[in-house]
């Protein structure tokens, strides 16, 4: 896949004739310095962006320059996103906020209390449905995100640095979480800074200025 | 310092050009309607002052009500005014006029039609700011057929305005000698002649009977006398000079009268509340209606309140990204005081472009206003005496106003907390601001809902059903001109191609001639038995020549000798008189003044109410005479070359009489012609209806685009969880439409409410508001604002989510 950004005066090469693959039920964590395009690509693997060039495949469908449509429904269904800065809606509760991808995909309202509950369960914060983003601790809401991510039961979970914002305890707890999921078949792609938290994945791809530089298999 | 404010200010207004567009634009546009309005309203205020004793002039009226009729009128009885001079020590003069219709006056072997004219006492010179160019009002107006004219007619007929001593032959027959040239009576006077001929001409300003009423009356108080003492004498006043008559005449006191629940009553109207505050029978002009400066002065306000809003919404809306300028200005050391001027500074200079603007455009779109609102206004350099004031006190007031309320919001933030980012939108807090956008759009709707009224009732009035039928009556004026040949004429007319029927008479339904008298049921002339009405004189053409249908008996005929003296009534005289006399039964009138001796007329049938007045008011009793009144010749055409028939008539008429002017009218517009101020206030409120809404749309579209830049970030999460551009378009626009849905609830009753009582109500034949002028004033307010919003939701729900995440 190729991958630019063109603004007045520089042509950046974000992704560059990188090539990867990533097998069901699989952890990949993707390393590499600051800029090198690891969030460029995990957009483009979470359909939120095109690449320029090249192609993808999800689940053995072509999926790069589908159309924003397609793509919209494939994501909502099998991809679930966490991010280093959590992204909740600060002014829905933590019921509401994890709730929200049950109601773009139509599930009946008597299934979502189920569900939702079912989740915050697993996620440990059930006790803190009714409160807003706001009111929870940096460990709290990003559990609240990845409980968010996992509720439609998504084949992908896409993971942008997931522990940048968190202490090392809370960290641990995250990656925890993202360990049982993907022991319980979702497969995770995961960026990271941190070669701690690589450990957990089943295998590291290096980036440098976009291209793959080296690929560890860690099992 | 005050030049950083002024840097600062221009800095930030360049940088935000949409915010600092919609602003001035709106603002603008709000102001140029407003100062139009403001031309408006201060040329209808200023008639009439330009009489010098304005302070001291007073037209007298007289109320009447009396053989179950009641009307305001403006004139009084003819010996009424040298009775005030007289008797009224306070009184210093008396002027009368007295108008008798239009005269041909003679231009070498012309006759030119002169409409302008009337007779006038010759201290109308020492009463109202006439000033003389030739001659003065020592001698002018004094002597039997002598004339004052205006240097507009002097110029027309002379070619010079020095021509006192000269004659004018009117009419072919009476000479009139010029004593006297006077300047043209400025535009804003409720009077507007151009020929004034001496009343000492006219027998009729000799009668001594207080019970006719034709003379239009002015009195000069002198310095420091009361109305009010004059006032409390008119009662004994009519009382000591009418009693003798109506004893005479109908047998009784004036206490009878009363008590029988009838009234004479005189009253006084202040010269300069003529125009807008009187609208009586036999005014000289047509006057405004204050009612008309109070609307449009609440529209141009609450336009202008629109525009502010806009303003202060969008300012507080960008708090947010000002929130951070602030902090830093605090920390650094800038006092309160010193943001609120920063801020005010801005608004003022904002307020200064919009001015600008707003005052080339209203300039520019003077001519258009004055074509839609009937008027003459012009910028003159006196008017700049007054309007660059206004300007300056708008710019600093309306400057203030708008933004008074960001500067103080602004300027209270706390700089720690905005600099610790708690302050995460000025969007959260914005409870004020959703009021003031539910208030534009009450303001909005109402205007919607007025206008659609208004429209309604006068759509209505075009399609109701008068009585008679309007349409291919071509009115043939001043028949009379004609003298004995009139009948001729008409027959001639009648036998035209195209043409159906003619009939000549004065009195048509559309205006012209009218008559009121009162008629008896019995020969004893007693008030009991008196039905007042108009009496009209016309053909036995008339009825089908105006398409009038009969209830019951027959038309007049031609071939009837006895029709002479037959009368026919309309429902509303039978249903007045109550069964005192009916079809085939008799009336009684008196035939001369001293009421010895009476007619006795047959009521031979009964025409079918048609409407004669304004739909304002109701059908009054009408009673048909047969005979002969060649005031008009009124022709039905049948053929869609009216033109040719109008070519042919005109030629019969020069055949007749070469030397006199052919004037003609078509009856539907003499129709329209009645409502005419009510179409132009229609077209005036579609246009400010039409601002108010741009101006709170331009408001709502920027809000719309503050709203979907504050909620950029979850705009972005949202999407990325799987919403639609739908659900995004729906979420953005729900909190405005919710704003819309409020002001409609509020304003649908109250308009509904409003334009009932304070217009509709004026009318006895109306169309109320139906339910369907709300759903449309609603449904369009919510589409246009539906519309404005989603340019701003549609964009922000497009954009791709990873931009407006990767900005966090
Ligand atoms: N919208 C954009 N416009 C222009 N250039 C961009 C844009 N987004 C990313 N880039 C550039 O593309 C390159 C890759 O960016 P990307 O965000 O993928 O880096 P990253 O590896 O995620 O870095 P980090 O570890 O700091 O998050 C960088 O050089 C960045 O400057
Ligand atoms: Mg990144």
């Amino acid at each position: 896949m190729e991958k630019y950004y063109r603004t007045e005066e520089v042509e950046t090469i974000a992704l560059n004739k990188l090539s990867m693959e990533v097998k069901e039920g699989e952890f990949v964590a993707i390393m590499g310095p600051s800029g090198c395009g690891k969030s460029t690509l995990l957009n483009i693997l979470g359909m939120l962006d095109d690449p320029d060039a090249g192609s993808y495949l999800f689940n053995g469908t072509e999926v790069a320059n589908v159309g924003e449509r397609k793509r919209a429904d494939l994501r909502k269904h099998n991809i679930g996103f966490v991010f280093q800065s959590f992204n909740l809606i600060d002014e829905l509760t933590v019921y509401e906020n994890v709730e929200l991808p049950l109601i773009y995909t139509g599930v009946a309202s008597s299934d979502r209390v189920k569900r939702v509950e079912e989740v915050l369960e697993k996620m440990q914060i059930m006790h803190r449905r009714n409160h807003y983003p706001q009111q929870l601790s940096g460990g709290q809401q990003q559990r609240v995100a990845i409980a968010r991510a996992v509720v439609n039961k998504p084949k992908l979970i896409l993971a942008d640095e997931p522990t940048g914002n968190l202490d090392s305890s809370n960290g641990n707890e995250v990656m925890e979480l993202l360990t049982d999921l993907n022991e319980q078949g979702t497969t995770i792609i995961m960026v990271t800074h941190s070669e701690h938290d690589a450990r957990y994945s089943h295998r590291i791809i290096r980036l440098l200025d976009g291209q793959t530089v080296m690929e560890n298999i860690m099992i | 310092m005050f030049r950083n404010y002024i840097k600062t200010a221009f800095r930030s207004l360049k940088k935000n050009k949409g915010f600092t567009f919609i602003n001035v634009f709106g603002l603008a546009l709000g102001l140029a309607v407003c100062l139009l309005i403001v031309f408006y309203v201060v040329d209808e205020l200023g008639y009439d002052r330009y009489n010098t004793k304005a302070d001291r002039i007073y037209r007298l009226n007289n109320d009447i009500k009396f053989g179950g009729h009641e009307d305001s009128y403006a004139v009084i009885p003819a010996p009424t005014a040298a009775a005030l001079v007289s008797e009224f020590p306070e009184v210093e003069n008396a002027a009368r006029f007295r108008q008798t219709g239009s005269f041909r006056v003679k231009k070498g072997s012309q006759n030119i039609q002169e409409d302008k004219v009337t007779f006038a006492d010759p201290a109308i010179f020492n009463i109202f700011t006439l000033p003389f160019v030739d001659g003065s009002a020592t001698d002018a107006l004094k002597a039997p057929h002598t004339a004052v004219i205006n240097e507009t007619l002097a110029k027309k007929y002379f070619g010079r305005t020095d021509v006192v001593g000269k004659t004018l032959v009117l009419n072919d027959t009476e000479n009139y000698k010029i004593t006297g040239v006077i300047k043209d009576i400025p535009r804003q006077s409720h009077f507007r002649f151009d020929l004034f001929l001496s009343m000492e001409t006219l027998a009729e300003s000799k009668q001594t009977t207080w019970l006719s009423n034709n003379f239009q009356t002015y009195m000069l108080l002198k310095p420091g006398a009361n109305i009010k003492t004059v006032e409390s004498k008119f009662s004994d006043l009519i009382n000591r000079h009418s009693s003798a008559e109506l004893q005479q005449f109908l047998h009784m006191s004036m206490s009878d009268l009363e008590k029988q629940g009838n009234y004479f009553r005189f009253s006084v109207t202040p010269l300069t509340d003529i125009h807008l505050k009187s609208n009586r029978v036999a005014e000289m002009g047509e006057n405004g209606n204050i009612q008309y400066v109070y609307i449009f002065s609440a529209i141009a306000i609450f336009i202008l309140f629109i525009a502010c809003v806009n303003f202060m919404n969008l300012s507080t809306a960008r708090s947010a990204n000002r929130a951070r300028e602030v902090g830093v200005r605090k920390v650094l050391g800038s006092a309160r005081k010193d943001l609120v001027f920063q801020f005010l500074t801005e608004s003022i200079l904002i307020t200064l472009v919009a001015t600008l603007i707003a005052a080339v455009a209203a300039w520019l779109s003077l001519p258009l206003f004055n074509q839609m609102a009937g008027k003459e206004m012009s910028i003159t350099l006196k008017a700049l005496t007054w309007l660059l004031p206004t300007l300056i006190f708008i710019v600093v007031f309306v400057g203030c106003l708008a933004g008074s309320y960001p500067a103080f919001f602004l300027s209270g933030f706390q700089p720690i907390a905005v600099l610790k980012g708690k302050l995460s939108g000025g969007f959260k807090n914005g409870n004020l601001r959703s009021a003031l956008v539910i208030f534009q759009f009450f303001i909005s709707i109402f205007l919607i809902i007025g206008t659609l009224a208004i429209y309604n009732q006068l759509k209505y009035i075009q399609n109701k059903d008068l009585g008679f039928n309007r349409e291919q009556v071509l009115v043939i004026k001043h028949a009379w001109i004609l003298g004995n040949q009139t009948e001729t004429f008409k027959q001639e007319i009648k036998q035209l191609p195209g043409v159906t029927n003619a009939s000549l008479t004065g009195y048509t339904p559309t205006g012209g001639n009218r008559n009121s008298s009162t008629i008896y049921t019995s020969p004893v002339f007693d008030l009991k038995n008196a039905l007042n009405g108009q009496v009209w004189t016309v053909d036995a053409d008339y009825l089908p020549t105006m398409g009038m249908h009969l209830a019951a008996g027959r038309n007049f005929s031609k071939e009837m000798a006895t029709d002479s003296t037959s009368l026919i009534l309309n429902e509303s005289a039978i249903k007045l008189l109550n069964g005192k006399s009916n079809l085939n039964q008799f009336l009684y009138k008196p035939l001369d003044d001293q009421m010895k001796k009476i007619g006795k007329y047959k009521i031979i049938g009964i025409v079918k109410d048609f409407n004669f007045n304004s739909l304002r008011e109701n059908v009054t009793p009408l009673i048909l005479t047969y005979g002969k009144d060649q005031g008009a010749l009124n022709v039905r055409v049948s053929t869609k070359d009216v033109k040719g028939v109008l070519a042919q008539i005109e030629r019969k008429w020069k055949e007749l009489s070469p030397n006199q002017s052919f004037s003609f009218s078509f009856m539907d517009q003499d129709f329209d012609a009645i409502y005419r101020s009510e179409q132009r206030v229609g077209s005036i409120c579609v246009a400010f209806t039409t601002f108010a809404i741009i101006i709170a749309c331009l408001g709502l579209f920027g809000l719309a685009a503050y709203a979907a830049e504050q909620r950029n970030k979850e705009i972005g999460i949202r999407k990325v969880l799987g919403a639609g551009v739908t659900s995004i378009v729906t979420m953005l626009s729900k909190d405005f439409i919710k704003l819309v849905f409020i002001a409609i609830l509020l304003a649908a009753p109250l308009a509904w409410w409003f334009m009932q009582r304070f217009f509709l109500e004026s009318y006895a034949y109306r169309q109320n508001i139906q339910w369907w002028v709300v759903v449309v004033a609603a449904s369009g307010a919510v589409l246009i604002a539906f519309v404005t919003i989603s340019f701003q939701s549609i964009k922000a729900a497009l954009i791709n989510p990873v931009k407006s995440l990767r900005s966090e």
